[in-house]
């Protein structure tokens, strides 16, 4: 079997981790794997990769590549795939590897599969299952051709070990001067959070009015997303009451969200709020009235006090 | 400037359901984010910074329904390419490959990925295979030195980032760029006497085979409503157990 | 003594045959000037589509006495409406008073004598005093009360003091006639002003010179009625000509319905509702020629009272500017936040002392709003969701009997001998805080034994959001869907909880062939209650007041069954909010606003919040799922009102039955 080849993911400091998860795929598929970094000034991160089994970790390193520009990288990263004979190139899910690889697979004149979370095989083929109308249903899909184009889910795998024997940082050469030239980056701004996107993150933790203040609401509202990996919300009343910001409301005048668990923490659940949720999977209220109409919509109800509950739930989910 | 949108006809999210493995379709829609690039092509023509919109669409005949809205917002004239089978990203983006080299646009503005398929490739593939600059998940637009550049903002996964591309480009829209219009009798009326053109593959000059093929579609089990739980311990066993979702 | 029935004055006695001729030709040019004007406004109303004037001569003759005579809607506790009261008495009687005069002194038979002048003497001088006072309150009121609504025009200082001094030199020269003509004082005494007059200022001055004085204040007068006359078109008096032709022309037609748009029209234009000012039709254009500026619908308007882009006043005079200009485009002047801030209350049309239909005005700009494609966002959502899933809030309509688990609810289907059809309405079905008020709704009809059904999925929207947001083709679709189901299943009878469904199933449906007796659940409840069927006795005791909701209370008139429900009669503890009854304050729902955005310092559902915290109330019972959602979030948002409760009347009273068969 042709060797498959992984990119991998950086923020020009080092590796970004869930980018890695998709080692773990190349690993189920079996046979061997190389991992691809482009960027400028690699020396660091790539010596960051090689305890990951990996045949090789390639390196594309040149100032062309300074920035993520998705019509010089799909370039490099296909003539990478040629030049090694590869057949499967793999990613994780994320902005970059959506924007990049699915114009590298069309160079390759290959298929591509996203958001692949786990695959099947049967009488050896392979099947990928991967979730289609915002999560709600999945779909099982084959492929056929030369070669394909995958990327997993993140959290639909775990984290590759990094105790394999170190193996060789092999650099790729290309032609830098013959790259396109029609995209220039201009500038960047990042969230200072760590959290994910609040209508993409796979939890939502929210909060409502009896949250009190900004600061009870980050401590318990956000320690619960922190300890979940996941995205905060808040109510209008919250956000009117300056616990939030106007990008944190859920609601029909704020984001609609779709997350697999929504956790709603003191939000009696006005219609105008449901209207923003009515399509997650999981709902969780915690609320200490018992006749909250949220209670009718939620798939697990606990009636209490928010502010024992919660950090008990926090603690909880850290031990776990 | 010309702008070309392509739009995905979609079973409407708030009706879709799953019957004998595979997806019904009550009530078809236009994606969501196809709508959005729609709406953004209007807008730039109401800024006067285009002169004509040209919508795009592949699908079997009751894909008009769907034509005559985008046509309805706004749309100048549309075209169907007719095709019934079920395509994939790759095979979507030759023939749209095809329809923009009948076209000719300066600008191709599609949504970032279709709600029911959610692959987010088209606008990529197709860019690759012109050889065009892309610009994608895009939440804002403007055009530089006379209409040859774009500036746009895009949403990445740590927040915004922008960039420019030469002109002509692809461009796939996100959520925040705009709120689409809401389309009402008169703009249907209006509709009526745009042309929809009927093309095939073959009047394109493109053979395209799908690749991947769906074997089957299933629903997770549907959540069962209301269960109170009596404490913490008991909420996590029940989210980790039951839900899987810990 | 003077013999009675030779009790007369001489007319024109002082003014020479060729001075009359002056007087004549001034006072017809005058009145040539005010006719022309008012010829060029009829004109820019006939620009206006054809038509909207009530035909039926018994309506608009009532409504001219009750309205015009009467003056029905001035009448208030408030320094402007006694003015006007004044005024107006004044200036009628006084009109009349010349009139009569100008009668017996060119008419056949000389009638201005005797016990007729006495009385009409007496009658001139006291209502000519009413005239005086009332110019004098309204100066008042204008200079030191300065309310914003009332408006500031350049032309209203000319007009007060014309008036004022109209007063005053009529008085002037009825005393110097008195005088110079040496009129008995037991006559005199009958024209009992110009008599003070006579005996304090006038007295001692030479006779003659009198006459002189008289000659002069009656040029005076003569030349202020002259300028009275023509400029009556260019200040607020013209209401007095254009008032009544309003309240005359505007046509009949329950409060709570719009006037339905015919497709073949929306086919031909292209357009639907107003997007020029000659879309309007005729009366409309006239209407805004009637307004005199009162401000009586800003002060009573929620929008204004948020602080949001909208008055119905300056929607009115705004148009009325475009019309003199000869303007056309309405969304250059009207601007599109302005109309969509609107909750429909209908608080201005009640208020409005001249009948002018604002909300007919802004729901004719939102139709044309709407098919421009200016309407994007969560109202937008919604409309597209009562299109596709056949209610605004987009769940699947397979699941509108959700609310009634467990409580084995007939359906149309199930029980076709139903003589009740219960119809819940979207917000009773699918909001889960609403669905408490379906449940103990059907759970009351149950005790009471009440024959009901409901359609279950079989309901989908009435179309109201729609109408009110202003997409009529949906309306219309929603409407004759609904209307071919309830033909169906064979419906008489309905109640229902919601004002909105209540409203347009009962005022607009018959626009689509639908004629049902319709009852809003209070009425019926109210009906069960009185029949000993169900108890509201055991109430908690606590201080409780009702929360009118406009469609039920203003727009259709009810306002005693909701009362009856919870007893408030005989209930010590109930208090009723300042604003109560037809003359409720919105909770800001209405008009599709229940999906659009409201800055935090513009929740109309606060400000009445407030309003009912002030009277000491616990709990806030009401009877529309609407002000149901708004007054709980008001609440939790005011300070103080986060431990009240806030209840439907059904809930309140299943709650009273399961306390009192305990």
């Amino acid at each position: 079997m042709a060797e498959s080849l992984i990119l991998i993911e950086h923020d020009r400091q080092q590796v970004k981790r869930p980018s890695l998860h998709a080692i773990t795929l190349a690993q189920q598929l079996g046979g061997e794997y190389a991992l691809l970094v482009l960027g400028h000034g690699m020396d660091g991160i790539a010596a960051s990769l090689v305890s990951y089994g990996a045949s090789a970790v390639v390196v594309a390193d040149d100032p062309a590549l300074a920035e993520p520009l998705a019509d010089r990288y799909a370039t490099v990263i296909a003539e990478a795939a040629r030049k090694r004979g590869t057949k499967t190139i793999l990613g994780t899910s994320s902005t970059f590897s959506k924007d990049v690889l699915p114009r590298a697979a069309a160079l390759l004149d290959a298929p591509m599969i996203t958001d692949v979370v786990a695959i099947e095989e049967t009488d050896g083929s392979i099947s990928y299952r991967r979730p289609i109308n915002a999560g709600s249903m999945f779909a099982m899909v084959k492929v056929e051709g030369d070669r394909r184009v995958l990327t997993v889910r993140a959290t639909a795998f775990e984290p590759p070990a990094a105790n394999a024997a170190p193996c060789p940082i092999s650099h790729f050469d290309f032609d830098a001067a013959s790259l396109p030239n029609g995209m220039q980056f201009i500038s960047r701004e990042e969230r200072k959070s760590d959290r994910p996107d609040l209508t993409e993150a796979r939890v939502v933790v929210s909060g409502g009015r009896p949250l009190k203040d900004k600061e009870t609401f980050e401590r318990l509202v956000g320690g619960l997303a922190d300890a979940l990996g996941g995205a905060i919300g808040a109510t209008r009343a919250a956000v009117d009451a300056g616990m939030a910001p106007n990008d944190y409301q859920i609601g029909q005048t704020g984001k609609i969200v779709a997350p697999e668990l929504y956790i709603a923490l003191g939000i009696s659940g006005a219609i105008q709020h449901l209207a923003g949720i009515k399509d997650s999977r999981i709902i969780v209220a915690i609320n200490k009235d018992p006749d909250a109409p949220i209670f009718q919509m939620a798939t697990y109800a606990l009636v209490g006090d928010l502010y024992q509950i919660v950090p008990q739930l926090i603690e909880s989910i850290r031990r776990a | 400037m010309k702008i070309l949108v392509s739009f995905k006809s979609v079973p409407d999210p708030n009706d879709v359901a799953v019957a004998g493995g595979a997806v019904s379709t009550p009530k078809s829609v236009i994606n969501s984010f196809d709508e959005i690039a729609i709406e953004e092509a209007l807008r730039i023509r109401e800024r006067g910074e285009a002169t004509e919109i040209v919508g795009a669409t592949i699908g079997a005949p009751a894909v008009d329904e769907q034509i005559r809205a985008a046509l309805a917002m706004g749309v100048d004239r549309a075209v169907r390419i007719d095709d019934s089978r079920a395509l994939d990203p790759y095979a979507v983006s030759r023939i749209l490959g095809a329809m923009v080299k009948k076209e000719a646009p300066h600008v191709v503005i599609m949504g970032k990925q279709a709600v029911d398929d959610d692959s987010n490739q088209v606008g990529q593939m197709l860019a690759g295979l012109l050889g065009w600059p892309q610009a994608t998940f895009v939440s804002k637009i403007e055009f530089l030195d006379n209409k040859t550049r774009a500036r746009c903002t895009r949403e990445t996964d740590a927040g915004l980032e922008v960039v420019e591309v030469n002109l002509p480009a692809i461009i796939t829209t996100d959520l925040r760029l705009n709120e689409p219009r809401y389309v009402s009798l008169p703009g249907l009326i209006k509709a009526r006497r745009k042309p929809i053109e009927v093309l095939t593959c073959d009047q394109l000059g493109v053979t395209v085979r799908p690749l991947t093929t769906v074997l089957s579609i299933a629903r997770p089990p549907k959540r069962a409503a209301g269960t109170r739980v009596e404490s913490v311990e008991e909420l996590i066993t029940k989210l980790k157990q039951e839900a899987k979702v810990l | 003594m003077t013999d009675i029935n030779n009790a007369t004055r001489e007319v024109f006695g002082n003014i020479a045959p060729w001075m009359r001729v002056v007087f004549f030709i001034m006072i017809a040019a005058s009145i040539a000037v005010l006719v022309w004007q008012v010829a060029a406004r009829v004109l820019l109303w006939r620009k206006g589509q054809q038509g909207g004037f009530e035909r039926d001569w018994r309506v608009w003759s009532r409504r001219l006495v009750e309205y015009a005579l009467a003056q029905k809607r001035v009448h208030k506790k408030s320094l402007g409406a006694l003015l006007h009261m004044l005024l107006f008495s004044g200036f009628v009687v006084l009109t009349i008073g010349t009139t009569l005069l100008a009668i017996a002194y060119d008419g056949p038979y000389y009638f201005h004598h005797g016990w007729y002048y006495l009385i009409y003497e007496l009658t001139m001088d006291v209502f000519g005093v009413a005239f005086i006072t009332g110019c004098l309150l309204a100066m008042y009121r204008r200079a030191f009360q300065r309310k914003p609504s009332l408006g500031h025009n350049r032309s209203d200082w000319w007009l007060l003091g014309l008036l004022l001094s109209l007063g005053v030199t009529g008085f002037a020269v009825e005393a110097l006639r008195m005088y110079y003509t040496q009129v008995q004082p037991d006559v005199a005494h009958w024209s009992i002003v110009g008599w003070l007059i006579d005996v304090t200022l006038l007295r001692g001055i030479d006779v003659g010179r009198a006459q002189t004085m008289h000659l002069a204040a009656w040029w005076v007068h003569a030349i202020l009625v002259a300028a009275f006359f023509a400029t009556i078109p260019v200040n607020r008096f013209l209401h007095v000509i254009t008032g009544p032709l309003n309240i005359a022309g505007r046509p009949e037609r329950p409060m709570g319905a719009l006037v339905p748009l015919k497709m073949e029209e929306v086919e031909q234009t292209g357009r639907t509702g107003v997007h020029e000012l000659s879309d309007f039709n005729r009366q409309q254009l006239l209407s805004l020629d009637s307004c005199m500026e009162c401000g009586r619908c800003e002060d009573a308007c929620p929008a204004t009272a948020t602080g949001k882009p909208l008055s119905p006043k300056a929607v009115v005079i705004d148009l009325r500017n475009l019309m003199s200009l000869g303007g056309e485009d309405v969304h250059r002047t009207i601007h599109d936040e302005t109309l969509w801030a609107c909750t429909m209350c209908q608080a201005c049309v009640q208020e409005c002392p001249v009948l002018i239909g604002h909300v007919d005005l802004i729901s004719d700009m939102r139709r044309d709003l709407i098919g421009e494609g200016k309407l994007s966002g969560p109202p937008a959502r919604a409309l597209q969701q009562i299109g596709s899933q056949s209610n605004p809030y987009g769940r699947s309509n397979s699941e509108r009997l959700a609310w009634a688990e467990g409580l084995q609810v007939p359906t149309a289907e199930s029980n076709p001998s139903f003589e009740y059809l219960l119809w819940v309405g979207c917000a009773a079905s699918f909001d889960p805080r609403a669905q408490k008020v379906a449940r103990a709704t059907a759970q009351l009809l149950k005790e009471a034994g009440v024959n009901f059904v409901v359609l279950g999925k079989e309901e989908t929207c009435t179309g109201d959001p729609a109408r009110r947001i202003g997409d009529e083709f949906l309306f219309q679709q929603r409407a004759r869907t609904n209307v071919e189901t309830l033909t169906r299943r064979k419906v008489k009878k309905i109640v229902t909880p919601c004002p909105h469904c209540y409203n347009t199933l009962k005022n607009e449906y018959p626009q689509f062939g639908g004629q049902y007796e319709v009852q809003h659940h209070s009425t019926l409840l109210a009906e069960l209650v009185g029949a000993g069927r169900l108890s509201n006795s055991s109430s908690n005791g606590e201080p409780i007041t009702l929360h009118d909701p406009c469609y039920l209370a203003r727009v259709n008139g009810e306002v005693d069954a909701t009362r009856a429900v919870i007893g408030a009669a005989n209930d010590a503890q109930y208090r009723e909010m300042p604003r109560c009854g037809k003359k409720t304050f919105c909770c800001g729902a209405g008009g599709g606003r229940m999906w659009f955005e409201e800055a935090p310092s513009q929740r109309v559902s606060h400000l009445r919040s407030q309003e009912a915290l002030a009277t000491g109330a616990r709990t806030v019972a009401t009877a529309c799922p609407f002000c149901l959602n708004m007054m709980t979030d008001g609440m939790a948002g005011t300070q103080g009102g986060e431990n009240v409760k806030v209840l439907d009347i059904a809930e309140l009273l299943l709650n009273r039955q399961r306390r009192a068969s305990r």
